[in-house]
């Protein structure tokens, strides 16, 4: 299952969701609760990707949105938008939980040879959600950036994907691609590089089809 | 190193935004971007590119739990209700003390019958957690025909700088709505203080006055504490 992406959508719900969250910095619960209301189910599946136990991933949400309330007074709109502001928290504290895990007693052996069992990149989730792979080639085709996309080499998106949806560090792609650390390094970099080309042109593209619109 | 160049805050910010970051690198990162605007810049740019490719992710609601335990470590003293939900709880709960605001809280109306003014003394409510509640009480007086309305605390009420009173009429069932906001220390007159239907017609069955950020309720309902209630009998 995925979800339909609408390539406006974004700035369109964070242009709604400013003003829950200004009115929110105020100290209205009111609008806070709705902000919640509109944005948890999208937040909830970013925290999911990385980390994979919901009752881990509950709680990181609900420190989430006590951060959101709590530095919501300086959120600047002219600056961010609301979403990409909230998803940026939300991925942050995600990502820091794999590092406070990785600090505790590892349960699970983490050694990976050649008998692993651990499933390649383009079935790393046994349930039905799509791949980090899948996920980048539907965000990238709802903003017409799939030409663009086509310039990576196919390890240099797997790799990008991975680190990106699924929180995955350097080290994780390597050993989950069984590639070098070092030429894994240089393919999330290159791609990274690529993607600020291809979605900044996006961008502009989008700006003047807004502009045409109004 | 020098974080003022402008390639090498990109390529920095790029490793944090997409989470390629760890560990130290990542902490540090974090402490230095507060006083170094080139790379809060790229970290937004970053940011701008990045997050909109989560839109493909398919949204996957939370349990009702965890908004509970939001709320509960955010306002502990508050278990927060929708503010008319809180008033019927504190009717039933203390009935007592609440039919002595009623009885209280009433109207004195003088004829001739069809165009008398009435007046509404709306009883200050005790505070969250069992504080006191503020001083005093409100008087509102409506025209007869419900088309003018003044209201005045009976002493003034001290607030919070950045804190004002407004005033609410309801119906016996349904959503308050706001007849405007009034002065702490002195009379209002209500531009907004008409009564669709007039006094009779409208279906007024009580008043409150709520404490709301400046400018007023950003809702259109009461988002502070109830302050001042008075029931009203026609």
């Amino acid at each position: 299952m995925i979800n339909k992406v609408d390539e406006q959508d974004w700035p369109q719900r964070s242009r709604e969701l400013a003003h829950l969250l200004a009115r929110a910095g105020m100290g209205d619960r009111a609008c806070f609760a709705l902000l919640y209301e509109r944005t948890s189910g999208h937040l909830l599946a970013v925290v999911l990707r990385i980390q994979r136990n919901r009752a881990l991933a509950e709680d990181l949400l609900q420190e989430v949105y006590i951060s959101v309330w709590k530095a919501s007074g300086s959120f600047d709109a002219a600056r961010s938008q609301p979403l990409t502001w909230l998803t940026h928290i939300a991925r942050n504290r995600a990502i820091d939980s794999l590092r406070r895990a990785q600090t505790q007693p590892q349960l699970e052996s983490t050694t990976r040879d050649d008998d692993d069992e651990r499933p390649d990149a383009s079935e790393a989730q046994a349930d039905s959600a799509p791949g980090p792979l899948e996920l980048l080639g539907l965000a990238s085709q709802k903003r017409e950036l799939s030409a663009c996309m086509e310039r990576l080499t196919a390890p240099q998106r797997q790799s990008v994907a991975l680190a990106f949806f699924d929180g995955l560090s350097h080290a994780e792609v390597a050993a989950q691609l069984r590639e070098p650390l070092g030429t894994v390094k240089s393919w999330v970099r290159r791609a990274l590089a690529t993607l600020k080309g291809c979605l900044d042109r996006a961008a502009v593209k989008d700006e003047q089809n807004k502009q045409k619109a109004t | 190193m020098d974080y003022a160049d402008p390639k090498l805050a990109d390529s920095l910010a790029a490793t944090y935004v997409a989470g390629t970051l760890r560990g130290p690198a990542r902490r540090r990162f974090e402490s230095l971007l507060p006083s170094h605007p080139a790379l809060q810049g790229a970290v937004q740019d970053w940011q701008g590119r990045l997050m909109p490719l989560t839109s493909a992710l398919k949204p996957d609601a939370p349990s009702a739990a965890v908004w509970q335990r939001i709320e509960a470590a955010l306002w502990p003293a508050a278990a927060v209700q929708p503010w008319w939900q809180k008033l019927s709880l504190w009717r039933s709960l203390s009935g007592a003390a609440l039919a002595a605001v009623v009885g209280l809280a009433v109207l004195v109306s003088t004829p001739p019958p069809a165009q008398a003014p009435v007046v509404v003394v709306l009883q200050s409510l005790p505070g969250q957690g069992g504080q006191p509640g503020l001083a005093g009480g409100v008087v509102a007086s409506f025209s007869g025909d419900g088309r003018a309305l003044v209201a005045r605390p009976l002493m003034p009420v001290s607030l919070e700088t950045d804190r004002v009173l407004e005033l609410w009429w309801a119906k016996a069932e349904g959503p308050p709505k706001s007849l405007g906001l009034i002065k702490a220390d002195g009379t209002t007159v209500l531009s907004r203080g008409q009564l669709p239907g007039g006094l009779k017609g409208s279906g007024l069955d009580h008043m409150a006055v709520s404490i709301e950020p400046p400018g007023g309720s950003p809702t259109g309902k009461p988002t502070g504490p109830v302050v001042y209630y008075g029931k009203v009998q026609l």
